[in-house]
C-alpha cells in the first residue's frame, strides 16, 4: 500500500474516533470567550467521557432491548460513517468503500436508533425531540442529498474519493455549481451538527432541545456513547465540508494538511454564528433548509443548461 | 420440460384449493399449496438463471398460449416466495370450522393461479382474461369476508369501478398491440408515431391505475385494508406488482425505441407517487391502510427506476439503463417480501388486539415476540436502512436517477434531479413513517394479556420470520443476484463482480462489510456498556408519574410535519369546548388528513356523473304510452330526414 494511503488511513481514523470530540469541545471554549466567560476548556467533552464512563447506566422500566442497545447502534453507526468518509483523495477502502449516498443510510439508521428508544421509554419530551428531529431531518436529508448529487454531477461519480481529486481541479469552480452545492451543504452541517440558528447545544429546556432531548433517558456509559456520537458527527460534517466542497489542493498531502486548519476555522465561524444569530422557531427551519435544496437544485440546474 | 414443471406446480395448487374446502384436510391443503407455489418459485428462478424461454412465444392470434421467459420468470418467483408463507399463515389465521374461511381459502388459491396465468400469458386474450379475473377474485373474496359491513361493500364497488375505468386502457393497449402486430415481435413501431404514442398512453393510464400510481390511486388505499390479512399480502405484495410487469413488457420491450418524453412521464408518475403516498401513510391512523399507502409510494419507487432506465436508453447509456431497470425489479422483489410481511404482522395484531388503530395498540412485542421481531426488521427494511434488501434497491434507484441528470439533456435531466429530490424526501419520510408505527405498535407498555402459545402462532411466527429473514439475506448478497436482474433487459449490459457491488460511477457497496461491522460493533459495544450495573427507574417525567394518558399518539409525533406541510395537504381539525360556568369540562378533539385528489379531483367528476344521469333518467319514466310515443317520434324524424334528402 502507497505511503499516503497509509498516512491518509491513520488520519483518518485518529482524528474521527479520537480527535473528533475536540470539535464541540473547541466550539464550546471558543463561544465562551465571545461571550466574555472563562468557559471550559477545549479538552472538556474527554473530561465528560471519563466520568460517564465510570457511572452506572439507567434501566428505565418497561423498556426493552431497543432503548439499551440503542447507543450502541448509534456509536457502531458512527464508527462506520468515520470509514466511509474519506480524508483525502487517496487512502484505504476499508471493505466498506466511499459511497456517499451509502453515508446518508448509516446515518439514517442512527437516527432510527435513537427515534426508537425514545418511544420504548414512552419519554414524552424525548419523544418531542424525536419527532422534531424527524420533521427537521425531511429537509435535512433531502438537502444533504442534493448538494451530494451536486458534487457526484461534477465530478462524474458518486464515490466521495473521486468527488475530492475531481473538484479539487481548477476548470470545475468556472461553473456556479460547485459554489451553490457548497451553500447548500453549509446550511446542511448547522443543521446536522445542531448548532443554531437551528437547534441549541446549549440548552436544557426542554421545550426548545432537538439533539439534547433524544439523551434525556440516558447516563453512564450510554451517555458516554451517544456524546461521543455527537462529536463524530461533527467529524464527519466538517470534513466532507473542507474536503468536498470548499476550494481544496490536488495533492493529498497537502489535502491533509489543510484539514486542521480549515476545520479549525468552519469551528470558528460556527462560534461567531452561534453567539450572534438567535435560534430560530421550529417551524421556520424547514424555510431555511429549504433554501438549501433550492441553491443545490439550482446547482444541477447549472450544469444542464446548455451553452 | 421446465413449462411442465410449471402446469405441474399450478395443478398441485389447484388440487390443495380444492381439498381446502374439506374441513378435515383444511392445513394439509395449505401445506400442498405451499409445496406448489415452492415448485413455482423453483421454475422462476431455473428460467431466470438460465436465461431460456420454455413453452409458446408471444403471438398477435386470438388463442390461449402460455409460456416463460426471464421476466415472467422473475415475476413468478415473486408470487412463489409471497405465496409460500402466505399458505402457512393462512393454515391458521383462517378458521377451518367456518365454511366463509374454507370459501376464502379456496378462492384464494385460485387468485394464485390466476397470478401466474396472467404472468405466463402469451396471447392478448388469456392476458386480459387473467387482468379481468386478478380484479375479480379480491373483490369477491372481500365481499365474503365482509360482505355484511356497508362501507366495505362500498369500497369494493370503488375498487371495481376504479379499477375497470382505468382497465379500459389495458385493453386498448393490448388490443392495438395485437393489431399492429407488435406483441408477436412481428413489426416494430416507429419512435414517436401515434400508435406508439397511443398505445404507451393507453397503457400508462391503465396499469398506472391497478399499480395505484397517483392520480389513479383511491381505490388502493380501500380495497387492501379490507381484504383478510393473507389476501392483503397477496394484493399488495404480487397483485400491484403485475401492472408493472405488463407496463415493462410494453415500454420496455415492444415499443422500443421510445422518445425521451415518455421517461420523463413516467419518472414524473413514480416521483409523484413515491411523496404522495408516503405523505398520507405518515398521517394514517388504521395499520393496514397505512401500508396500503406505503405500496403506492414503493410503486412509485419501482416506476421511478423504470422511468430512469427509459430516459437512459433514449441517451443510448445501455448499461446505466440495465441496472436501473434491475434496480426497479429489485425493488419489486423487496417490496413485495417486505410488504407481506408487514401485511402478515398486521394480521395477527388483529387477531391478538381486535382492531387496528395504530394509537390504541401498545407493546404488541410482549405478547407477540417472533411476529413482532420479524415486523420490526420488516420495517426497517421498508425504511431503506442498510444492510437490510430495502436499503440496496433504494440505493440502486438513487443512483439511477443520479445518472439521469447526468446523461440527460435539460428537461430529462431537471426531472432527474427533481425526482431525486422526491427520493429523497420519500426516503427520509418514510423512516418517520416507520419509526411512529413500530414506536405505537411494538414498543411501550404492554395493552393486551399475553396468550398463551400455540400451535397457531407457531405458524404465524415461521411465516413472517422466513420473510425476516429473506429481507436480510437479499440485503447481504445483492452483488451474487444483481447480474441476473441486469440480464433481463432486452439489451446486453456489462456484469457486475461478485459480493461487492461495483457499478461504474459509484463508490461501490459492500453491504456484507457493512453488515459484519455493524453487528460486530453494536455487539462490542453493547458488551461493554452491560457489564455496568443498571439502576432501575421509571421513565422520567419532571416527577410526573407516566400512564397510558400521557402517551404520545401518532398524530403528535406527526404534528410539526403536520404542520409544515399545511399548505399543500390542507388538514382539518375541530375542537369541541364543554363550559361550565366559565370550567371547562371536556375537550374533544377531531382532526384529519383529507385525501386531496379524491375530493378535489374525483368527487366532481363523480357529482358531475350523478347529475347529468339524472337528467338522463327523465327520458325513462316506466309507462308503456312514452315509450310508444318515443318510437313515433322516432319514425317522424326519420321521415322528416327522409323527404329532405338527409338520409
Amino acid at each position: 500500500m502507497h505511503f499516503t494511503s497509509i498516512t491518509a488511513g491513520l488520519v483518518q481514523l485518529f482524528g474521527g474516533l479520537v480527535a473528533s470530540m475536540l470539535i464541540p469541545g473547541f466550539i464550546q471554549s471558543l463561544k465562551a470567550k465571545l461571550q466574555g466567560r472563562v468557559g471550559p476548556g477545549s479538552l472538556q467533552p474527554y473530561r465528560d467521557l471519563r466520568r460517564l464512563w465510570n457511572k452506572s447506566t439507567v434501566s428505565v422500566s418497561n423498556s426493552t432491548l431497543t432503548y439499551r442497545i440503542a447507543p450502541s447502534v448509534v456509536a457502531t453507526s458512527m464508527g462506520l460513517a468515520v470509514l466511509v468518509v474519506p480524508v483525502s483523495s487517496l487512502g484505504p477502502n476499508w471493505g466498506v468503500g466511499h459511497d456517499a449516498f451509502v453515508l446518508g443510510g448509516v446515518l439514517a439508521l442512527s437516527r432510527l436508533a435513537l427515534v426508537l428508544a425514545a418511544w420504548d421509554t414512552r419519554n414524552g419530551f424525548s419523544l418531542m425531540a424525536a419527532s422534531r428531529d424527524l420533521t427537521i431531518s425531511i429537509f435535512t436529508e433531502t438537502a444533504m442529498l442534493i448538494s451530494l448529487s451536486v458534487a457526484a454531477l461534477v465530478a462524474g461519480s458518486t464515490d466521495m474519493q473521486v468527488m475530492i481529486s475531481r473538484i479539487s481541479l481548477f476548470h470545475v469552480w468556472s461553473s456556479p455549481a460547485p459554489s451553490l452545492a457548497l451553500a447548500a451543504f453549509s446550511l446542511v452541517v448547522i443543521a446536522e451538527t445542531g448548532h443554531q440558528p437551528v437547534d441549541n447545544p446549549d440548552t436544557h429546556l426542554e421545550l426548545t432541545m432537538i439533539h439534547e432531548g433524544m439523551t434525556l433517558e440516558y447516563a453512564g456509559r450510554d451517555l458516554a456513547m451517544l456524546q461521543w456520537s455527537g462529536g463524530v458527527k461533527h467529524w464527519i460534517m466538517l470534513v466532507m465540508l473542507s474536503e468536498i466542497f470548499l476550494p481544496h489542493f490536488q495533492n493529498a498531502y497537502l489535502q491533509l494538511l489543510c484539514l486542521p486548519l480549515t476545520v479549525i476555522a468552519i469551528c470558528i465561524i460556527l462560534a461567531i454564528v452561534e453567539s450572534t444569530i438567535v435560534k430560530m422557531r421550529l417551524l421556520n427551519v424547514p424555510r431555511f433548509l429549504g433554501l438549501g435544496t433550492i441553491l443545490a437544485f439550482m446547482g444541477i440546474l447549472a450544469l444542464k443548461v446548455p451553452s | 420440460m421446465i413449462f411442465d414443471i410449471l402446469l405441474l406446480s399450478l395443478a398441485v395448487i389447484f388440487i390443495g384449493g380444492g381439498l381446502v374446502l374439506v374441513k378435515q384436510l383444511f392445513k394439509l391443503a395449505f401445506f400442498v399449496q405451499s409445496f406448489g407455489s415452492l415448485l413455482l418459485t423453483i421454475v422462476g428462478i431455473f428460467v431466470v438463471a438460465s436465461r431460456e424461454d420454455s413453452g409458446a412465444q408471444f403471438t398477435d392470434k386470438f388463442h390461449p398460449q402460455f409460456g416463460i421467459d426471464p421476466l415472467s420468470g422473475l415475476f413468478l418467483i415473486v408470487l412463489g416466495i409471497v405465496a409460500i408463507p402466505v399458505l402457512v399463515f393462512s393454515g391458521s389465521y383462517l378458521d377451518s370450522d367456518s365454511k366463509r374461511d374454507r370459501v376464502i381459502a379456496c378462492l384464494s388459491a385460485a387468485f394464485i393461479i390466476i397470478l401466474a396465468g396472467t404472468v405466463c400469458a402469451r396471447d392478448p386474450i388469456t392476458l386480459l382474461g387473467g387482468w379481468e379475473l386478478m380484479t375479480i377474485i379480491p373483490a369477491s373474496i372481500i365481499l365474503i369476508a365482509h360482505g355484511n359491513d356497508k362501507s366495505v361493500r362500498r369500497s369494493g364497488f370503488i375498487y371495481v369501478a376504479i379499477t375497470h375505468i382505468g382497465g379500459v386502457g389495458t385493453w386498448i393497449a393490448v388490443i392495438l398491440l395485437a393489431k399492429y402486430g407488435v406483441m408477436g415481435g412481428g413489426t416494430h413501431l416507429h419512435e414517436g408515431s401515434p400508435i406508439q404514442i397511443a398505445i404507451v398512453l393507453s397503457s400508462l393510464i391503465g396499469m398506472g391505475t391497478k399499480a395505484g400510481l397517483m392520480p389513479m390511486h383511491v381505490w388502493l388505499p380501500r380495497a387492501h385494508p379490507a381484504a383478510p390479512a393473507p389476501v392483503s399480502a397477496l394484493m399488495s405484495g404480487v397483485m400491484i406488482n403485475i401492472p408493472i410487469y405488463l407496463l415493462i413488457r410494453v415500454l420496455v420491450y415492444w415499443c422500443r425505441p421510445l422518445p425521451v418524453w415518455v421517461g420523463i412521464v413516467v419518472l414524473t408518475l413514480g416521483a409523484v407517487s413515491a411523496v404522495g403516498g408516503v405523505v398520507y401513510a405518515l398521517f394514517e391512523r388504521q395499520l393496514k391502510k397505512l401500508l396500503a399507502l406505503s405500496s403506492i409510494e414503493n410503486m412509485g419507487i419501482i416506476t421511478l427506476g423504470l422511468g430512469a432506465s427509459l430516459a437512459l436508453t433514449a441517451h443510448g447509456k445501455n448499461d446505466w439503463a440495465a441496472i436501473a431497470l434491475a434496480a426497479a425489479l429489485l425493488h419489486i422483489i423487496n417490496h413485495s417480501i417486505f410488504k407481506s410481511l408487514l401485511f402478515l404482522s398486521a394480521g395477527t395484531f388483529e387477531k391478538t388486539a381486535k382492531q387496528l388503530h395504530i394509537d390504541r395498540l401498545s407493546g404488541l412485542v410482549h405478547s407477540l415476540p417472533v411476529v413482532g421481531v420479524s415486523f420490526f426488521i420488516g420495517v426497517m427494511a421498508i425504511s431503506g436502512l442498510p444492510p437490510l434488501n430495502g436499503f440496496i434497491s433504494e440505493w440502486l434507484t438513487i443512483q439511477s436517477l443520479i445518472h439521469v441528470s447526468t446523461y440527460g439533456n435539460f428537461a430529462d435531466g431537471t426531472i432527474g434531479a427533481i425526482s431525486l429530490v422526491a427520493m429523497a424526501a420519500t426516503v427520509t419520510l418514510a423512516l418517520f413513517c416507520f419509526t411512529k408505527v413500530i414506536g405505537l405498535v411494538l414498543l411501550g407498555k404492554e395493552q393486551f394479556p399475553r396468550k398463551k402459545e400455540s400451535s397457531d402462532s407457531l405458524l404465524m411466527g415461521i411465516s413472517t420470520l422466513f420473510l425476516a429473514l429473506l429481507c436480510i439475506i437479499l440485503g447481504l448478497i445483492p452483488a451474487l443476484y444483481f447480474g441476473r436482474l441486469m440480464q433481463i433487459a432486452p439489451w446486453s449490459s456489462n456484469k457486475v463482480s461478485l459480493l461487492v457491488l461495483n457499478l461504474p460511477g459509484t463508490g461501490s457497496l459492500s453491504p456484507l462489510c457493512l453488515g459484519a461491522i455493524l453487528i460486530s460493533g453494536t455487539f462490542v459495544l453493547f458488551l461493554l456498556r452491560s457489564n455496568r450495573s443498571a439502576k432501575a427507574a421509571p421513565t422520567w417525567l419532571c416527577g410526573q408519574k407516566l400512564t397510558s394518558k400521557l402517551y404520545w399518539s401518532g398524530s403528535g409525533f406527526t404534528k410539526p410535519a403536520r404542520m409544515i406541510l399545511e399548505p399543500i395537504i390542507r388538514p382539518t381539525r375541530k375542537i369541541t369546548r364543554v363550559e361550565e360556568l366559565g370550567i371547562t369540562q371536556s375537550i374533544e378533539y377531531e382532526g384529519e388528513v383529507p385525501h386531496l385528489i379524491e375530493s378535489k379531483l374525483y368527487s366532481p367528476i363523480s357529482t358531475w356523473f350523478m347529475k347529468v344521469a339524472t337528467i338522463i333518467r327523465r327520458v325513462q319514466s316506466g309507462s308503456l304510452g312514452s315509450y310508444a310515443a318515443y318510437l313515433i317520434g322516432l319514425i317522424f324524424v326519420l321521415l322528416i330526414a327522409f323527404r329532405l334528402g338527409i338520409l
